[in-house]
């Protein structure tokens, strides 16, 4: 995982990406216990193309560029499937804004914070979602302060107290 | 409902405690863990028809 998180640095830094950080299963394992996944989830914030449209065509486009082949919905990097995902609503674009900046081994990336991933997740509402709510509550140390200003902002107060039971 | 014996009870605390030793490993490891999970799952899953693949690490 260390070369496919070195490419997605590297890729930052090139300004092929706006800005990046580790959401989904492995998102949610920086906080809990391993959860079993096969895709690299990682939101990230996109440079507008013309028109002001979110696309991840040029992203695509440096990937193959630098060998890495699409597979499906993601991305084969250094052996890692990754799946892009686009920060298309507000809940998004704050979520990555204030990501935890981390290491994996000596390699610097972000991971959302565990307030976002559990919000996400509430937005989402899938069932695989209310588990991974469920998993988050009784593991990770959440800051309810912080929550209960991430689930008012977006207006997620009620799915919370539905999915809380 | 039926009450758990304190021999079911004591099993079940064991496995929440050990749960929150996992959540407390470093990330490093954690990943580590995934794909053990992963090389463990990745026969069963593929015999299913489900192509998936294990990290390198």
């Amino acid at each position: 995982m260390q070369g496919t998180l070195q490419v997605l640095n590297e890729l930052e830094r090139a300004g092929v990406l706006g800005r990046y950080a580790i959401g989904g299963a492995m998102g949610a394992t920086f906080y809990v216990e391993p959860l079993l996944t096969f895709d690299l989830d990682v939101f990230v914030v996109l440079p507008r193309a013309g028109g002001g449209l979110l696309s991840l065509a040029p992203l695509y486009e440096a990937l193959r560029a630098r060998g890495y082949a699409e597979e499906g919905e993601c991305v084969m990097i250094e052996g890692v499937p990754v799946q892009f995902l686009p920060a298309y609503n507000a809940l998004l674009e704050e979520a990555l804004a204030q990501a935890r900046e981390t290491a994996y081994d000596k390699t610097p990336t972000r991971v959302l914070r565990a307030e976002h991933l559990a919000a996400i997740c509430l937005q989402t509402g899938r069932d695989k979602d209310r588990e991974r709510v469920r998993i988050l509550r009784a593991q990770a140390k959440l800051d309810m302060d912080y929550l209960a200003g991430v689930l008012t902002r977006h207006q997620l107060e009620a799915k919370w107290n539905e999915w809380k039971g | 409902m039926e009450r758990l014996t304190p021999e079911i009870a004591r099993l079940f605390a064991a496995k929440e405690e050990r749960r929150h030793m996992l959540a407390a490993l470093p990330f490093a490891e954690k990943v580590r863990a995934v794909v053990r999970m992963q090389k463990m799952a990745a026969p069963l899953l593929r015999a299913r028809g489900r192509p998936v693949r294990v990290w390198p690490l």
